[in-house]
């Protein structure tokens, strides 16, 4: 028996940061707004504090804000011919659940696109030849940087992003990024401090010839009130970012950022324990009539409204729409449909460097967005002529956290567990820092999402099925950035030893055990060719004009940067659209 | 990776049944005969001694405690009684079958049923592991740590996971949880603690000399409160 | 060797309106160098009361010297001790604090802020002035060395203000979107060395009259520079609430050590 409610303007599935975003702008613009979390509520200054929310094992290890995966997880595998198996434990990726989402336990490492990322198959194809993408199913987004520029930077002063400019208005800066592009802003604050292995390590990168730059950060630098009227205090440098959730208030945050101001509107209203089962659809199949959920007492409840807002997590937003028959599915056979194609991820490897006993990493005190980067073998900011491979990353020293019960690096050859271990693990703590190259990751026919024919949720449905491995494309880039860091290593001062390790290493299979990072793209894609894309350029679906789609989920490949920054640039941009065009005239915002 | 037989663990194992005929006052000098009468949540004590006896080899004793001296045992047993144990986090719906290293945790059992049966299956198999010597505790749990044989229905590899990543958790995790006892674990690296304020010092190049606390620290002491039943039994005692 | 001289100890008959009569103080009340210097051998003392290097005999010797009212340009113009007791407790009033066991860099940084009028007050301005840096370093080791004693007397308040008090110092405010005082004040209020005083035992009117302090701006000299940001999403019942409750917090620390050392006030 499902209860249908009364109607509003917008649901909006998800509350972290695209969906409280959404929630915020189309709330003040007159819209009644529902939003629907699955998880509870909770505030950054009742829930995160310090020393409780300081706690490894709770929440690094046994994954406290993270999705309840006995309630809902996914199957994966690694081609076609294998059965997939359910993910039973969390690893490789941590979706959150809860008020502010994945918002929550992020590092705050927040970035924009280069411009040619936003352009991929173009660029590549036009500098070395179509050629160069065999294989590959990399597209361009459909929208380019200059339109996207004054959203990512809203999103910028949202966070209180700290950082220094490297291109504004085509003025190069000192200390920012050469790479980057054109800003109309500087970051709203400064840089964040540095350690001394940062510091060895940004002498070394000038003496190369690279071109080194403090990581753009949401966590804050100084005392900082936001384009809402929020308030965000300095970074302590607690190393208790990423997986925690910050009482400080000093890493930008849905709930601190968005939730605080929006929360009292009369527009708003936040329903918690809320599990979306699926989007309804009209009669004739052309829109959608709003979302059936289950509330915390079990109730199934009908939410009509006039405008969808799906703002779940990436791979919930996919899955979401498979369940509900939202657009077409993809099968990797024929190459047709598009819901859960070009599905990508992230391709990290890293250099550990071990320091002689001058050097002090005292590498607990940090913070998520602490970095010392260079951005010279990121996008297409090197030439890929001979090199085999498109696509490329950032190389940062990042001194995010000494949480012990994960961090306990040891040099090359030293044994796994037992008395040497343990002396190396006492002598290196102190003096270590690793140096990640964040590596893109392309979309190919073969990675894909769709639902698992055997695996069901605590709701009765399908999981979502990964089908995941990294391709050719990416091993070859992640080996050669990875030298590139290896080699920036081996030039530092004070250095002992370096090692170095490859998540997409020859040989090596995708694995969901151990932890990579919170960057599944992909599988509702944006573009403007509705038989290569989920939505428009505007983020509205093709096939259903009122849904309109959030997240990551959108990335037609994956860039060398972290998500968030591009996927709020995205969620603003689609905003301003339904704001000042789509709201007063509901319609398909482009033809199919 | 060297691929071990089952037939070389059971020697190994078999070594260890040899020497459980050792006397029992050199048994008596390993720190896990300390662990004698503690009232566990979750561990029989013959399960105690065999955990202690091979989380000994993960983290053995030199200037810093063993995993056994800094109270790892004592987490393990809370952790096994209590959600990680009892499969919170764990998707458990089957069918259920054995996949990919890439595709992790696949056993039909939650972790704390999954570590009894490896102890029973262990000591069955090869006799009692806290009687046996260094170097052949060593041989078994190295050998472990590699197969793919089945003991007590999971991998020995998959099993060794579990218990190395316990290992880890109880010598490094908050003393809250029973290890990482007077801080053996944070003093041993040089980590301060849930108390984490570092803004004058993240840029400079020196030691950080604050000692550390936990989350339940006891002011005035290096210690902290501790849920661990050898605490509990302390306190009652 | 600098030459410390000493400094009759001058009487100022009032001072933030409160109005109190000079105690006769004997310094052989107050914990001894020797004393003090054996403490440092515990770490959590050391890191506590470290400014720029680890404090000594020597550096206790003239902290001791300056607490007592003895500095090199010609005195400080009263000894600490008058009104921050020998002990560092303060004379029970409530409007001087307490410095016993403050960290000692955080004690270093107020004297600055006063000389430099970042932190303004007519009386500490014209006393820190005359201090040098040394002397102040010296000072602030000494007071950051000695062991924190029992809590002054407390007025009466209202069990569901200190309870609300409590829930600010514990969890913040969602509602107000004011941060936990814990994050940064540490467990029980315990403060974190360097920068990060204690509140714990603290006098209730000295943090409330702080409080107001910050949201009117007078003072803004804290590290982090948000002092003032979260006194201005109180209003005065959360100020005397949250003041009352730490002025209540007794660590175990304190308990244990009383057992050794009876504070001269404790003695009234």
């Amino acid at each position: 028996m499902v209860t249908e409610l009364p109607k509003t303007d917008v649901v909006i599935v998800g509350s972290g940061w695209t969906g409280l975003a959404a929630a915020y702008e189309l709330a003040n613009a007159g819209q009644r707004c529902v939003v629907l979390e699955r998880g509870g509520w909770r505030h950054s200054t009742t829930s995160f504090g310090a020393p409780e929310e300081h706690d490894e094992l709770k929440y690094a290890r046994q994954k406290e804000h993270m999705i309840d995966t006995p309630i809902k997880t996914l199957s994966f595998r690694n081609d076609g011919s294998q059965t997939a198996l359910p993910m039973r434990r969390l690893g490789s990726f941590l979706p959150g659940k809860g008020l502010g989402g994945a918002g929550i336990h992020w590092n705050g490492q927040l970035w924009r696109p280069l411009p040619s990322d936003l352009n991929m198959a173009s660029h590549y194809s036009e500098r070395y030849g179509q050629g160069i993408l065999d294989g590959l199913s990399v597209q361009d987004w459909g929208v380019d940087y200059d339109e996207l520029e004054p959203h990512l930077n809203f999103f910028e002063k949202i966070c209180g992003t700290a950082g220094i400019a490297g291109n504004v208005e085509g003025e190069a800066a000192e200390g920012g990024n050469p790479f980057e592009g054109r800003r109309s802003e500087p970051y709203p604050n400064p840089p964040m401090k540095s350690s001394p292995p940062q510091d060895i390590f940004r002498r070394t990168a000038e003496q190369m010839g690279y071109n080194p730059f403090h990581m753009p950060s949401a966590n804050v630098t100084r005392a900082y009130e936001n384009p809402y009227g929020a308030q965000l205090h300095p970074c302590v440098y607690c190393g208790f970012c990423e997986r925690f959730g910050c009482g400080y208030l000093a890493k930008a945050d849905p709930i601190i950022c968005i939730y605080d101001v929006l929360k009292d509107h009369e527009n708003f209203e936040l329903r918690t324990g809320a599990h979306v089962l699926r989007v309804e659809k009209s009669a004739d199949g052309q829109t959608a009539t709003g979302v059936t959920y289950v509330d915390e007492d079990g109730r199934e409840l009908f939410q009509p409204a006039d405008t969808v807002c799906l703002n779940a997590y990436a791979l919930w937003n996919v899955h979401l729409m498979l369940v509900s028959g939202l657009g077409t599915p993809y099968d990797p056979q024929s190459g047709e449909g598009t819901v859960g194609r070009n599905y990508s991820y992230q391709t990290m490897a890293a250099a550990s460097v071990f320091f002689e006993k001058d050097v002090w990493s005292n590498p607990f005190m940090g913070a998520g967005a602490m970095g010392m980067t260079i951005d010279d073998f990121n996008g297409d900011n090197f030439d890929h002529a001979d090199l085999g491979f498109v696509g490329g990353g950032y190389i940062s020293a990042n001194q995010t956290n000494g949480r012990p019960i994960n961090y306990q690096p040891t040099p090359p050859d030293t044994p796994s567990w037992g008395r040497e271990w343990k002396q190396a693990v006492r002598e290196n703590y102190l003096h270590h820092i690793g140096i990640v190259v964040h590596g893109s990751s392309v979309s190919v026919p073969q990675n894909y999402l769709d639902l698992d024919p055997t695996y069901v949720d605590d709701y009765g449905q399908p999981l979502l099925r990964m089908t995941f491995d990294f391709p050719e494309n990416d091993r070859r880039m992640s080996s050669y950035v990875l030298s590139k860091a290896e080699e920036i290593a081996r030039n530092m001062d004070h250095v002992r030893a370096v090692s170095t390790s490859n998540q997409a290493a020859e040989g090596e299979s995708y694995s969901v055990v151990p932890y990579q990072t919170t960057h599944n793209v992909g599988g509702a894609v944006i573009g403007t060719d509705p038989s290569t894309s989920v939505v428009n350029r505007f983020g509205q679906m093709w096939d259903h004009h009122n849904v309109f789609v959030f997240g990551a989920c959108l990335f037609p490949q994956n860039l060398g940067y972290n998500p968030t920054g591009p996927l709020m640039g995205l969620a603003y941009w689609t905003l301003d659209h339904m704001k000042s065009d789509y709201l007063e005239n509901p319609r398909p915002l482009m033809d199919a | 990776m060297t691929q071990f037989s089952r037939r070389a663990i059971l020697k190994q194992m078999g070594a260890v049944g040899l020497a459980s005929a050792v006397p029992q006052t050199l048994a008596a000098q390993n720190p896990y005969a300390e662990l004698d009468g503690v009232p566990w949540f979750f561990l029989s004590d013959t399960e105690a001694r065999f955990l202690s006896a091979f989380c000994d080899v993960l983290i053995p004793e030199d200037e810093f405690p063993s995993a056994t001296q800094a109270g790892v045992i004592d987490f393990i047993d809370l952790q096994l009684a209590t959600g990680y144990g009892q499969g919170a986090g764990l998707y458990m719906k089957g069918p259920f079958r054995r996949g990919t290293l890439s595709q992790g945790y696949q056993a039909e059992m939650v972790p704390a049923a999954l570590i009894r049966n490896f102890i029973a299956a262990a000591i069955e198999q090869g006799g009692d592991l806290a009687a046996a010597d260094a170097e052949q505790r060593e041989g078994v749990v190295s050998a472990l740590s590699e197969t793919e044989d089945s003991f007590g229905g999971a991998q020995g590899r998959v099993v060794f996971e579990e218990l190395w990543a316990l290992t880890k958790e109880g010598y490094f995790g908050d003393p809250l949880y029973g290890g990482n006892r007077d801080y053996a674990g944070w003093e041993m690296v040089g980590f301060p603690g849930a108390h984490a304020y570092y803004l004058e010092f993240v840029d400079k190049n020196v030691p950080y000399r604050a000692p550390p606390k936990g989350i339940g620290h006891i002011p005035g002491t290096n210690r902290s409160a501790s849920l661990g039943a050898s605490a509990m039994m302390k306190k009652e005692g | 060797m600098k030459q410390i001289r000493y400094a009759a100890l001058i009487s100022l008959p009032v001072l933030l309106g409160v109005t109190w009569a000079v105690q006769a103080q004997d310094f052989s009340d107050g914990p001894s160098v020797q004393s003090l210097e054996s403490r440092l051998d515990d770490d959590g003392v050391s890191f506590n009361a470290q400014v720029e290097q680890r404090p000594d005999d020597d550096l206790l010797e003239i902290g001791r010297l300056v607490a007592m009212g003895g500095a090199e340009n010609g005195g400080s113009g009263m000894a600490c001790i008058t009104c921050h007791g020998t002990d560092g407790h303060g004379d029970g009033s409530g409007a001087f604090p307490r410095l016993d066991g403050q960290p000692g860099w955080y004690l270093y940084k107020q004297l600055v802020d006063y000389a430099s009028g970042a932190r303004p007050n007519q009386v500490m301005s014209a006393i820190a002035d005359r201090l040098t840096e040394h002397e102040m370093e010296a000072v602030s080791a000494y007071y950051g060395a000695m062991p924190t004693g029992t809590i002054p007397k407390h007025g009466d308040v209202a069990g569901t203000q200190l309870q609300w008090g409590g829930q600010l110092a514990a969890v913040g405010s969602a509602e107000k979107g004011i941060p936990a005082c814990v994050n940064c004040h540490g467990a029980n209020g315990t403060g974190l060395a360097p920068s990060v005083p204690y509140l714990a035992g603290q006098y209730a009117s000295y943090m409330e009259l702080q409080l107001q302090l910050w949201k009117e701006g007078v003072r803004d000299n804290d590290a982090m520079n948000v002092m003032s940001s979260i006194a201005n999403k109180m209003d005065e019942s959360d100020m005397h609430a949250v003041a009352e409750y730490y002025a209540r917090v007794t660590s175990e620390e304190a308990q244990v050590e009383d057992e050794q050392y009876v504070s001269p006030s404790a003695m009234e």
